[in-house]
Formats: C-alpha cells, sequence, structure tokens
C-alpha cells in the first residue's frame, strides 16, 4: 500500500467520523429542538401538583345562627418508608388516635404497597387528638388538615343536604373534582355546590423519581392560595325548623312553611329526618348504609319530591277557578243530602247544614258542593265540550304551580302530577265526562302534589293571587341578589277580588263554624283548610292548608302526616303549634303540644 | 534536530499540545457534569466531603494526571517492548476475572478491592491496541495475505471470545471496532462489506427468514468478491448457474420425490456443492482472497442459524429486551424502554441553552438511571442543552480526528496503527454511549470516555491516549513537520 493511498483512506475514515458525528448532532437537534414531546413528559415527570383544600361555606339560618359549619380536622398520613418499626409504640398511637389495632395493622399493610408515597391511615382526627398526637412525635406520621361539617343544632338533614366524596362519574364529568374531593350531594349543599366549595388551592413541587417532595417549583410562581367558598344566609328560622322537626317525630309526612310575601322557606321538614351529624367523620359509610336501606327512607326530601293526593285543599282550586270562569258566585247554594248523586255515581260527605253557600262549602270542606262547581266548569256552555273544560280547567291548575316544578333551588324538586286530557283519553278510550273523573274536584284519583307545591297555594290565596317561587336562600356571600326568578310575582289565572270569599270561608273554618277550629289563635285571624285524602295504602292521608294572619299575612304553611286519619287530628295542631310559635314565640297550649308531640301513629312502626 | 537526551530533560517537548488540551477539556466537562449530577445537599456532608461521587472523580483525575506523566516519562521503544507481554497479562486478567471476577449487572468482568471496582477489560483494550500495532507493523506483514489476516483475526478474537464468556458483549464489541484501523492498513473494503454484514444482521437476523439470509449471504458475498476482482462475469454467470441448478434440482425432486421438496434447503446444498468448484476455480487462477470470501461465507452459514440460538441462550433476557425495545418490537416506557426513555426525555427537556448547572430536574431526581456514569451524557444534555452536547461532542470529534493525524505523522507504522487504534475505540465509545443515550443504539454498559464516573475507565483512557501523545512525541522529536499531505 502506497502513501497516497493511505491518504486516500485517511480521508475515506475522517469522513466516516464526520458521518457518525452528524448523526449524532441531527439527533440530538431533533431531541433537543425540534421534538418539544420531552420537555412535557419531563413535567409530568417532576411536577407534583398539592392540593390546598378551603373550607367549605358556612350556612346560616335566617337569624344569623349557624346551620351548617366548617369545622378544621385532619387526615392522619403515613410514609411506610420513614416508619421507624422497631420502636413504634402500637398501643400508645392506638390511644391517642382512637384508631384500632386491627384497622391500624390493615392499612399499614396496604401502606407498604406503596412505601415511599404518603398513606391516608385515617380521616377525621379531630383536633385535641391531633394536638395530642403532635406531642408524640411518631416518625412517618403526619396530619394534613381538611375541613369538616358541623351541624350545631342538628336540623335540616334533608333541607341543606349532606357532602360527600365524588365518585368516577362526577370526577369524568367535571374536571374541577379529583378523586378524594368533597361535593354536595343533596339539598341546599347540591344546589349551591359552586358557591359554597370556594377554589381549591395549589402548590406545586417538585417531586424525584421516589415521589418525595423535593423543593418548590419556580418558588412558588405557580402555587395559588385556596379561597374558601362563599357563606350562604338560608331563609331557614332554625327555631322554627327544631320545632317542626320535634313535632314530626314519629310520623311520616312533610311540612313546609313560607313567608308569602317573599317565597322564602322558612321551614321544610320531611319526617322521618336524620341527623346530618350521622353522615360525618369516620362513621359516614355505616350510617349512610343503614339510612339507605332503612324502609322509611328518611334521605328523601318527602317535602319536594314525593305526591300526595291534596285532597280537600284542593277543593280551595275549584271554587277560585269557578269564580273566575264565571261559573260559580259566591252566594250559589248547593243540596248536599249527606254526598253528591249523578245517576249511580255517589260521592259521600258528612253531616252538615244544607243546602250551603261558597263560604260555608270551604269552611265545613262539602264534597258534594264543589262536585258541583267542577262539573259546572268542565261543562261551562262556553266550551264546545267537556274536554276543552277540561283543558280550560288544567291551565287554571298549572298557573297554580301544580303538575311542574315550581323553580325552586332544590335541584330534585319533583313535579307532582296533575293528568291531561290524553291521559284519560287513553285511559277511558276517549269516553269520558266530567262524571268520569269528578274525583279531582275533592283533590282525589289521578292528582298529585308536592307538599311545596301544597305550601305555595297557601301563599297564593294568602296573597290573593300571586306567588314567589319558594327558595331556600336568602343571601350569598358576594352577590347583591339572588336569580331574578326568586323576585317575579307569578301570577296565577284568577283575579284577586276571587280570592276573598275563598278567604272568608277559611277564615270561618277556624273562627266560625268549620273543620280547623282547633287552629284557632286569640287576635291572629287565622285562616285554614283540613284535608283528608283517601288512599289505598290504609288509613287517610291527613293534611292541612293555612296561613296567618287573614290580612298581610306572614306564614302560610302545609302540614301532610301520611296516614294521619282526619285532617283536624293530626296535620291540623302540628299546623296550628307552628303558626303559634313563628307569629308570638311562645306556646301557650302545652296541652295540644304534647298530644303532637305523643302522637305515634300506629303505622309508624310497622311501615309497609 | 534534538538529542534524546535533550528530550529527557525537556520532559513536555514534542508533546501536542492540543491533544493534552482537548483531554483536559473533556476531562472537566466530565467533572462539572458528574459535579451536577452527584451533588447531594441532603446528605449533611459538606460540599468537599469525599462520600461525593465528584470529589472521588477528583480524586481519580489526580492519580490520572500522574500516570499519564509517568507514560510520557517512558522511552517510546517501550510501548513496542511492552506490546506482547502487556497482551498476556491483559488475557490473564481477563480469564481471572471471568474466574475469580465479581458479577456486576450481569458480566462477570469486575475485579474489586474493597469499595473499589475496577473492570480488565478496560487495560486489555490497551494491550490489545498495542499488540495490534506491534503485529501488524512487523516488516514482513503484508495484510493481503490470509496467513497474516489470519494473526490479525487472533489477536482480535482472543480477548474478544473471553470478554463474550464474561457475558459483557458490550465491550468485547468495542474490539470490532479496530475494523477502522484494518481499513487504514490497507484491508480490501470489500472484505469489510461482509465483515459489517455480519455485524449487522447478528442484530436483526432472527427478524428476517433463513431463506432470506441466504440469499442475502449469497449476492453480497458473490458481489464482493466481483468487486474485489474485477470478475463481473463470472460472478453474474455463477449466480445465474446456481439459480437455474436450484431450480432445476427443485423441479426434479417435485417431480420424483413429491413431498420432501423445499427450496431452502436445495439451494444451500446446490450452493454448498458448487463451492468447491468455487475452491478449485480459485486454486487454478491463483485468488487467495476468494479463499477468504469463502471463509466468510461459511462462517456465516455456520452463524446465521445460531443467532437465534445466540440471541435466546446466551444473551440475557435483558440483553435480548434491549435490542428487541431498540428495534421497536417491543414497547415499554415503564419497564424495559425505562431507561432509554427517561434518557431521551432529560436529554430532550434541555432544549437549546439547557436547564442551567444544577438545575436539570430529571438527573437531580434520579428519573435516569446510572447518572452520573453510563449516563452522563443525560446531565450535558439536560443542563447544557444543545450548545452543551454540541460542545461536548466537538470535543470528541476533534480528539478523533487530532489523533488520526497523530498517527498519519507518524513514522513508523506501530505509532500510526496504535493512534488509529485509539481512535476507533474513543470513536466506538462515542458512538454508542452517546447513541444509547438518545435511543439510536441498543442500550449496552459502555462509558463515555473521559466523562463518565469510574477510576479504571478514567486511567485506562488516559493511559490509552497518552501513549499515543507520547509515540506522537518521539516522531515530532525527530522529525519535526514530516507529514505534508
Amino acid at each position: 500500500m502506497n502513501g497516497m493511498e493511505g491518504f486516500a483512506r485517511m480521508r475515506t475514515l475522517q469522513f466516516v467520523v464526520i458521518c457518525i458525528f452528524a448523526v449524532l448532532v441531527g439527533r440530538l437537534f431533533y431531541i433537543q429542538l425540534v421534538d418539544d414531546r420531552y420537555e412535557e413528559l419531563a413535567r409530568s415527570n417532576t411536577l407534583r401538583r398539592v392540593v390546598q383544600y378551603p373550607p367549605r361555606g358556612e350556612v346560616f339560618d335566617r337569624n344569623g345562627e349557624y346551620l351548617v359549619q366548617s369545622r378544621g380536622c385532619y387526615d392522619l398520613m403515613v410514609t411506610y418508608r420513614e416508619l421507624d418499626r422497631a420502636g413504634f409504640d402500637t398501643a400508645r398511637f392506638c390511644a391517642i388516635t382512637g384508631i384500632s389495632e386491627t384497622k391500624l395493622k390493615r392499612e399499614l399493610a396496604n401502606a407498604r404497597m406503596t412505601p415511599r408515597k404518603p398513606y391516608v391511615v385515617a380521616k377525621y382526627l379531630p383536633k385535641e387528638d391531633k394536638l395530642r398526637f403532635d406531642e408524640c412525635n411518631f416518625s412517618g406520621f403526619y396530619t394534613v388538615y381538611r375541613t369538616i361539617r358541623e351541624y350545631p343544632r342538628k336540623i335540616g338533614g334533608n333541607v341543606l343536604g349532606y357532602v360527600g366524596e365524588v365518585n368516577e362519574n362526577i370526577v369524568k364529568r367535571n374536571p374541577d373534582y379529583r378523586a378524594g374531593d368533597y361535593i354536595g350531594m343533596s339539598g341546599v349543599e347540591r344546589s349551591y355546590e359552586q358557591l359554597l366549595k370556594g377554589r381549591k388551592g395549589v402548590k406545586v413541587q417538585e417531586a424525584d423519581k421516589h415521589n418525595v417532595i423535593q423543593r418548590s417549583y419556580m418558588n412558588g410562581r405557580f402555587d395559588s392560595l385556596p379561597e374558601p367558598g362563599s357563606y350562604l344566609v338560608s331563609t331557614i328560622d332554625a327555631k322554627l325548623q327544631l320545632l317542626g322537626e320535634e313535632l314530626m317525630r314519629g310520623k311520616v309526612g312533610a311540612a313546609v312553611a313560607i313567608d308569602p310575601a317573599t317565597g322564602e322557606i322558612l321551614m321544610m321538614v320531611s319526617s322521618p329526618t336524620y341527623d346530618p351529624d350521622e353522615l360525618l367523620g369516620r362513621e359516614r359509610g355505616n350510617n349512610y348504609m343503614r339510612l339507605l336501606r332503612d324502609e322509611r327512607h328518611p334521605l328523601f326530601n318527602r317535602a319536594v319530591t314525593s305526591k300526595y293526593p291534596p285532597g280537600s285543599t284542593f277543593k280551595l282550586v275549584q271554587g277560585l277557578i269557578g269564580l273566575q270562569e264565571g261559573v260559580l258566585r259566591p252566594t250559589d247554594r248547593h243540596v248536599c243530602n249527606m254526598g253528591y248523586q249523578a245517576g249511580k255515581l255517589k260521592m259521600a260527605c258528612h253531616a252538615h247544614a244544607s243546602p250551603l253557600d261558597l263560604r260555608f262549602a270551604v269552611a265545613t270542606s262539602c264534597n258534594a258542593y264543589f262536585c258541583y262547581v267542577f262539573r259546572d266548569i268542565l261543562e261551562n256552555p262556553k266550551y264546545s265540550s267537556v274536554k276543552e273544560g277540561f283543558d280550560m280547567w288544567r291551565r287554571y291548575i298549572e298557573s297554580f304551580g301544580f303538575g311542574e316544578r315550581l323553580g325552586s333551588d332544590f335541584l330534585d324538586e319533583g313535579t307532582g302530577q296533575v293528568p291531561d286530557r290524553a291521559y284519560y283519553d287513553k285511559r277511558y278510550h276517549g269516553s269520558w265526562n266530567a262524571l268520569t273523573v269528578l274525583s279531582l274536584s275533592i283533590g282525589q284519583g289521578e292528582v298529585g302534589c308536592t307538599p311545596l307545591q301544597l305550601a305555595n297555594l297557601a301563599c297564593i290565596i294568602a296573597n290573593r293571587g300571586y306567588y314567589y317561587i319558594p327558595h331556600i336562600v336568602r343571601k350569598i356571600e358576594g352577590c347583591d341578589s339572588l336569580d331574578r326568578r326568586f323576585y317575579e310575582r307569578h301570577y296565577t289565572m284568577v283575579d284577586a277580588r276571587h280570592f276573598e270569599p275563598i278567604v272568608e270561608g277559611m277564615w270561618r273554618s277556624v273562627h266560625v263554624d268549620g273543620t280547623s277550629k282547633a287552629a284557632y289563635l286569640p287576635d291572629l285571624d287565622v285562616c285554614g283548610k283540613t284535608g283528608t285524602a283517601q288512599n289505598p295504602n290504609g288509613r287517610d292521608h291527613s293534611t292541612f292548608l293555612s296561613f296567618a294572619p287573614k290580612d298581610n299575612p306572614r306564614i302560610a304553611i302545609s302540614v301532610y302526616v301520611e296516614h294521619g286519619g282526619f285532617g283536624a287530628a293530626t296535620a291540623l295542631p302540628i299546623a296550628s303549634l307552628l303558626e303559634e310559635y313563628y307569629l308570638t314565640d311562645t306556646i301557650r297550649r302545652p296541652a295540644m303540644l304534647e298530644y303532637v308531640k305523643n302522637m305515634q301513629l300506629p303505622n309508624y312502626a310497622q311501615q309497609h | 534536530m534534538h538529542s534524546s537526551i535533550d528530550r529527557n530533560t525537556r520532559l513536555f517537548k514534542g508533546v501536542d499540545l492540543l491533544a493534552v488540551l482537548l483531554y483536559a477539556a473533556i476531562v472537566i466537562a466530565g467533572c462539572v457534569s458528574i459535579t451536577s449530577a452527584s451533588y447531594d445537599d441532603t446528605t449533611g456532608s459538606g460540599f468537599f466531603s469525599l462520600s461525593h461521587f465528584y470529589m472521588k472523580q477528583a480524586v481519580w483525575v489526580s492519580i490520572a494526571c500522574t500516570m499519564a506523566i509517568v507514560v510520557l516519562l517512558l522511552d517510546e521503544r517501550f510501548y513496542h517492548m511492552l506490546a506482547y507481554p502487556a497482551y498476556a497479562v491483559g488475557l490473564v486478567m481477563l480469564v481471572a476475572a471471568l474466574l475469580f471476577g465479581r458479577e456486576v449487572n450481569g458480566a462477570k468482568a469486575w475485579f474489586e478491592f474493597g469499595s473499589f471496582r475496577m473492570q480488565p477489560v478496560e487495560f486489555a483494550k490497551i494491550a490489545t491496541a498495542l499488540a495490534l500495532a506491534r503485529v501488524m507493523s512487523a516488516y514482513t506483514f503484508s495484510i493481503d495475505r490470509a496467513g497474516d489476516l489470519f494473526k490479525v483475526a487472533l489477536v482480535i478474537c482472543l480477548p474478544l471470545g473471553i470478554i463474550i464468556l464474561q457475558n459483557d458483549t458490550g465491550s468485547g464489541i468495542v474490539l470490532g471496532s479496530f475494523l477502522f484501523v484494518l481499513y487504514r492498513e490497507g484491508l480490501n473494503k470489500w472484505l469489510c462489506v461482509p465483515v459489517l454484514l455480519i455485524a449487522t444482521l447478528f442484530i436483526i437476523s432472527f427478524l428476517l427468514t433463513p431463506m432470506t439470509l441466504l440469499v442475502l449471504s449469497i449476492v453480497v458475498c458473490t458481489l464482493c468478491e466481483a468487486m474485489i476482482n474485477h470478475h463481473w462475469r463470472a460472478s453474474i454467470i455463477y449466480l445465474a448457474s446456481l439459480a437455474l441448478a436450484s431450480i432445476v434440482c427443485y423441479a426434479a425432486l417435485v417431480v420424483f420425490a413429491p413431498g420432501t421438496a423445499d427450496f431452502y434447503r436445495t439451494l444451500l446444498v446446490v450452493t454448498i456443492l458448487s463451492l468447491i468448484g468455487v475452491a478449485i476455480y480459485a486454486y487454478r487462477v491463483n485468488l487467495n482472497n476468494i479463499y477468504l470470501i469463502i471463509g466468510l461465507f461459511v462462517g456465516m452459514l455456520i452463524f446465521f442459524p445460531t443467532t437465534d440460538y445466540i440471541f435466546n441462550s446466551i444473551l440475557k433476557e435483558h440483553q435480548q429486551n434491549r435490542i428487541k425495545s431498540f428495534l421497536g418490537i417491543i414497547s415499554d416506557p415503564r419497564g424495559i424502554d425505562y431507561n432509554v426513555n427517561q434518557s431521551k426525555i432529560a436529554i430532550g427537556s434541555g432544549g437549546f441553552t439547557g436547564k442551567g448547572f444544577m438545575e436539570g430536574t430529571q438527573i437531580r431526581y434520579g428519573f435516569v438511571p446510572e447518572h452520573h456514569t453510563d449516563f452522563i451524557f443525560c446531565t450535558v444534555g439536560e443542563e447544557w442543552g444543545f450548545l452543551g452536547t454540541i460542545f461536548v461532542l466537538s470535543l470528541f470529534c476533534l480528539l478523533i480526528f487530532r489523533l488520526m493525524r497523530m498517527g498519519e505523522r507518524q513514522e513508523e507504522p506501530f505509532g500510526r496503527i496504535y493512534c488509529y487504534c485509539v481512535a476507533s475505540i474513543l470513536l466506538f465509545h462515542v458512538l454508542v454511549n452517546v447513541g444509547m443515550t438518545i435511543g439510536l443504539v441498543p442500550v449496552m454498559g459502555i462509558p463515555l470516555p473521559l466523562m463518565s464516573y469510574g477510576g479504571s475507565s478514567l486511567i485506562a483512557f488516559t493511559i490509552l491516549i497518552f501513549i499515543a501523545i507520547r509515540l506522537d512525541a518521539a516522531t515530532k522529536q525527530f522529525s519535526p513537520n514530516k507529514f505534508r499531505p
């Protein structure tokens, strides 16, 4: 091999070297400058977002008393690797934290799976335990601040609702939530979740390969502090609510009181209810399952969801429609001979003077009278047929807020039920008339109302023709006003002047010669209407609709007790005591109070 | 002209300053990277505590400097003389490591003295380079002679075999880089092709069917032969007749013994039979290099059926997985691919200017494994970015060029061959190590020369490079500026 060839070969080899380095540089160029995927991956390798939980907003009652508070508590965490296993005094640890030894063992075994990662050993450690725990200095264990709900008065479980950990579905739908976050599951907690939850803060930190936090990222430039949730002032009157829950104890049903001038819900009781504290803390899971399995469904807010036949309270609406339609005058008298008879059909009534006019018919709750009224409405010659008349009747009913959601701030509000023409056409194959659906006249049959709708009816009558949508929240921190819909008057299709005879009848029912005499309160001009709704499941439901005072009413109330018998027997005293307490701040009828409190409905114990 | 006495009094006369500077720059870059990769302020010991890797490395650097001075002090003829004894000692050390050594990462290739571990293969590389230079610089040596080539193959394959037995395949393949040297010394380039082919096919052979492999080797070998001897006609006739004969035989089998016909076997048998004819032809026209081609071909025939076996039985599972993941057969970013993936993330996240000294999160928080040894280049990539990687690669590139140039200006073939050996070893190490951190080359446990943490590696490379500098200094001493292209 001569020198020239050697030189040529050197050049070739230099070329090879250049090529190799060019390939390396080219690849580095691509990885470092072109492909920005790696930067992202590097960030996801190291950055850990540690969530700072804000305290959830409080809820006050209308007088500024706490209904729901947020209390600080602590989650007890462990990092297994840092555990001092030799010097760990299990018995002392359990004594201080109140965790059973078996649970501790189980949780430590779980923690062992991820020895470098923090693991939740126990939740909801109260502050006292935490302080004692801090003194002992168990290595590997530490606490993390969370907040937990607290209910100083232990009332309004169903109204206020409860919070729970988010499930997978919620996390999937709503990116704001992460596993372990709390969310309002029912009642106010659910309706006002966005306001109550506040904003989570975040600490961005750098973690190493073992997920151990090393330092704050960019000196905390991307960190944010948690913002506490807004507080709410509820429309609930805590004292009235407490009394309501006491009175309804031992009964199944609901009671709703509304301030008719504003539509604010003063009290909402669904019975049986539960102690909201039960759905907190370590025993939450067990309690929740027990409540869920309870056959009387304490977690079910009857006041806004259940459909009850309104019974005689519905007669008020029939009277109003009749007056408006011009088929009834207050002075019209009908005969009632222990009931209403049309051909084979007979609608029984109780014994009272006959014939009678509208005022007395309302006061004494005459079935026959309102059968006449109802027939007259449907068979009004103004309309071409009974069915047309029925359509018109239904439109009136809807204007009273029945058969559809009122639009309150309860997300689980029910619609109630008012059958329409198509329903009857289908049921009776097109051939039906006023007599077929006659039971509607006295609030029986296919009609169903929620207790909230009935309370709303009391408001409408108290207001002589309009209502505000009932709502549970009065003021929100940082907001000047509520949703606009709560400030709008919703007028019914009945003129104000037609309400006077009905109100008169309700007043007479209490004061003169009616079914509601026990609801009399001196100087308060209580107006009331009892209802006794037959039902296929057993004893009649007892209901009472009332407002007071007659002029410038301050409270409208509806009480519904399942299987309570006569309206005057069960629902009336409850409503009357609540009115008395709300309007006078005292109860001067201890006997009635005792009677109601001790009243155990026979079928409460052995519910279907 | 200076006398040799004069040189001895003036120690560093003739030493190539650029090479030494490049060496120093790379070592310093290595120290900076190791400092950044291993500094851990949570241990509580001070910055200068010897418990840190960078402080240990500093100690090694000072030892390496001493070694470099010792190497420069010795007479250049000493290395020529020392070549064979050193080679013998190297082989003995390799065998000793194989028998008594300690197993690290599956390779039984380490000696352990207290906390200090050393890998004899680092020093075996020096010995092999010296021995190779000595063999090839012999006056009677001719690279075209089969017997001499056999000697060369023996010098390379003896340590290679032992290293492969140690299950340290990565380090073993380094010796394969001497092909670079053989080419410079006049090895016919068409012999390089089948050798490179074998190397490539070794990695991907299990992807191809035996039929493809056979046809590929026949065609490549025949064409290389044609290129060497300019026997284009004969080669094409040979290929055509081979194909024709196989088809005829296959057809005959189909007709006379249906069911036993198998084109692959037919072709194989016909080819092997034809080799006898080829050998007779070579004997008659007196073309020795045909025997070489035949030898390579037969080697391939024996070799390929065994690659499956080698792959499945000799390679450990992690080695198989590395190759598979490199070829994209399996993808498992959390498991097998984890190292390469994290390494790519670290380098890729560096961007243009990097995150700054000691600011690299991926390295500091331990996402990149072996970040101060084999994956030290990640630190450069992450903390100094594209600029840093370019800088380090340029240092290596310049050093390699300098070594080649130092080789070219040698008077004696011994020095030239040795310098090329050093250049090829460096080139291979850089290619494989950097290539592996950016996913171009399967993961092999090969350090980045002079930069990776580790005493034995640093000292061995220092000795390797400074012998070349010493040999070069001697040449310049006696005939400055001899080399003029």
